[in-house]
């Protein structure tokens, strides 16, 4: 009973009456005393560690905005999502099924990304290229324009990676993605990659090469600096968002039907349309993936069904009708949730039932 | 958190060479929780605020004399505790209750409790790195609840209504960590206690 009263004092929330008995217990004796005395100090200095604290919490919270980071080494800084898929050439019939992270090769040789070292990476000539981690790759040199080699890295559902390109460009790359870039970059010419689904640019500043993203049916191509690309094939829209810098979307035919974006500032590029959207968006949300965490704000469940089954490699079949109207509104952190974390949070919010086979979940109405 | 240790060293160089921006970056970091220190002691968010600002402000002016990065934080708790020390002495602390005899005894206990607290530099990561243990090593609900009380300020309430679960349970979950931190805190405090004696 003490104990309790003594903690709602502690938080300022003891009635008067309670404060009362608190202190005639503390009087009681000595050892009262010096329990309460450390009790209300343990408190205080709790304070210490106040950041490190929430970092450590798992579950949905509403987080304050983050601060963006200044990304100013960085040429441009964009988030870049692609839609519908014909850009049937990305993929790779091998590694479509496969559940690792693998790295096709200009000759056509793949390589994988297990073991805990570094290893290095060579061409045909036994020149190295790149350095090998188990959850990065960075390369490095330069070639003469005829020669650049491309490399194709595939991420399947429930993985996500990070590249050094070899000018320095740093491409985080989401579950369900696949890039292909230059091996090296050209001494002459555009700065070229491929997309089919969501990655992150850090793109070094170099004004006399030109960075392009091609998205599906969409370029970006980068003016300087730091943005978010999201071109999942199963969607029939490209969205990029930029953080810092500018950048200019464009229509991949059709290079006068662009559009230039500003920081939060986010363009869509719909398929069916052929139009190019642009809207203010806190990026912090979009970008939220490549700190290993997911944001939601008033977003749907459907969105978040899709988003999970990318993030975990699940397959989520929704039966409840009142589930998928529902919006969402919170942050997990990928590394300490299960799916299970979060089909219970959400459970909270508007109930229902769920039961998993393998992989596969199956959500219903609830009894 | 380790990680950021170059970065945030590389700022205390350049907040000790009066770099504003540097500056900055531990105003951000240290503010609210010295705030959240002193409103313990003195029950008012504006006066804690205001106390914050003053802290900050001093850390600024004497950054010259600022040895290593965590004599930032000691220099803060310092400044805190003996601005909080001094307020309560000249009855400058906002009266809780109606009875003045209460009123009286918590100053007395507040007191007591500041002046045992040395923010010694060495001490006090020592100190940080054994709370943010052990408040990681809570079970997860108690944790979360506590993360809630503690750190989001939420009333006990408002934590039962987000949770959907009663105001007992969130009670229970409170004094279960508290519980839990005074017993791993507790040789730790009792260390500080002979080290102060013994000075």
């Amino acid at each position: 009973m003490t104990s309790e009263i003594l903690h709602k004092y502690l938080s300022n929330e003891a009635s008067e009456q309670e404060v009362q008995a608190l202190f005639d217990w503390i009087e009681a004796s000595e050892e009262n005393k010096n329990q309460f005395v450390k009790a209300k100090k343990i408190w205080a200095l709790t304070t210490l560690s106040l950041d490190a604290s929430i970092e450590s919490a798992p579950v949905i919270q509403m987080k304050p905005k983050n601060k963006i980071k200044r990304y100013a080494q960085y040429a441009a800084v964009v988030l870049v999502f692609v839609g519908l898929g014909t850009s049937v050439y990305l993929f790779n019939s091998k590694s479509e099924t496969s559940k690792e992270i693998v790295l096709e090769l200009g000759d056509g040789r793949l390589e994988y990304f297990s073991g805990k070292n570094e290893t290095a990476l060579l061409n045909e000539k036994g020149d190295l290229i790149a350095k090998k981690f188990p959850t990065e790759i960075i390369y490095f040199g330069k070639v003469q324009d005829q020669k650049v080699i491309y490399n194709t890295l595939s991420v399947p559902y429930g993985k996500r990676f990070k590249l050094k390109l070899s000018d320095g460009t740093i491409v985080s790359l989401n579950a369900g993605t696949t890039l292909r870039y230059p091996e090296q970059f050209g001494i002459n010419g555009n700065r070229n990659v491929y997309l089919s689904g969501e990655a992150f640019f850090e793109v070094a500043k170099d004004k006399t090469h030109p960075f392009i993203v091609h998205a599906n049916q969409a370029d970006i191509e980068v003016l300087g600096t730091t943005f978010n690309v999201s071109a999942y094939p199963e969607n029939p829209t490209v969205n990029s968002t930029l953080i810092e810098g500018s950048i200019q979307m464009s229509e991949a035919v059709n290079s006068s039907n662009a559009i230039l974006l500003k920081p939060n500032q986010m363009a869509t590029w719909q398929n069916n349309s052929k139009k190019l959207i642009l809207k203010e968006v806190d990026p912090a949300l979009y970008a939220a993936w490549t700190k290993g965490e997911l944001a939601f704000k008033d977003t749907p469940f459907s969105t978040i069904a899709k988003i999970i089954q990318r993030t975990y490699d699940v397959e989520i079949i929704n039966e409840n009708s009142d589930l998928a109207r529902q919006n969402f509104t919170g942050t997990i952190k990928i590394s300490e949730s299960s799916v299970e974390n979060i089909l219970e949070l959400l459970k909270r919010d508007t109930p229902f039932n769920y039961s998993i086979t393998h992989k596969t979940i199956t959500i219903t109405n609830p009894r | 958190m380790n990680h950021n240790h170059s970065f945030e060293l590389n700022l205390f160089h350049s907040f000790k060479g009066g770099d504003e921006t540097a500056y900055a970056f531990f105003y951000d970091k240290y503010f609210r929780r010295i705030q959240s220190f002193s409103f313990q002691f003195i029950y008012d968010q504006d006066e804690a605020e205001n106390l914050a600002q003053e802290a900050l402000l001093h850390l600024w002016q004497n950054r010259e004399n600022i040895e290593s990065i965590n004599g930032i934080q000691a220099f803060l708790f310092t400044y805190a505790k003996s601005k909080c020390l001094n307020l309560i002495r000249h009855k400058k602390v906002k009266d809780k209750f109606k009875n003045d005899l209460l009123n009286h005894k918590e100053r007395e206990l507040d007191i007591e409790i500041l002046n045992s607290i040395q923010f010694d530099t060495l001490e006090l990561t020592e100190l940080e790195r054994i709370i943010q243990q052990s408040i990681s090593d809570l079970p997860p609900k108690t944790r979360e609840i506590f993360i809630k009380k503690r750190f989001e300020n939420k009333k006990n309430a408002e934590i039962a209504e987000e949770l959907g679960i009663s105001l007992k349970a969130v009670e229970a979950h409170m004094t279960k960590a508290l519980k839990i931190l005074k017993s791993k805190l507790s040789d730790y405090l009792f260390l500080i206690f002979i080290l102060i004696y013994n000075n």
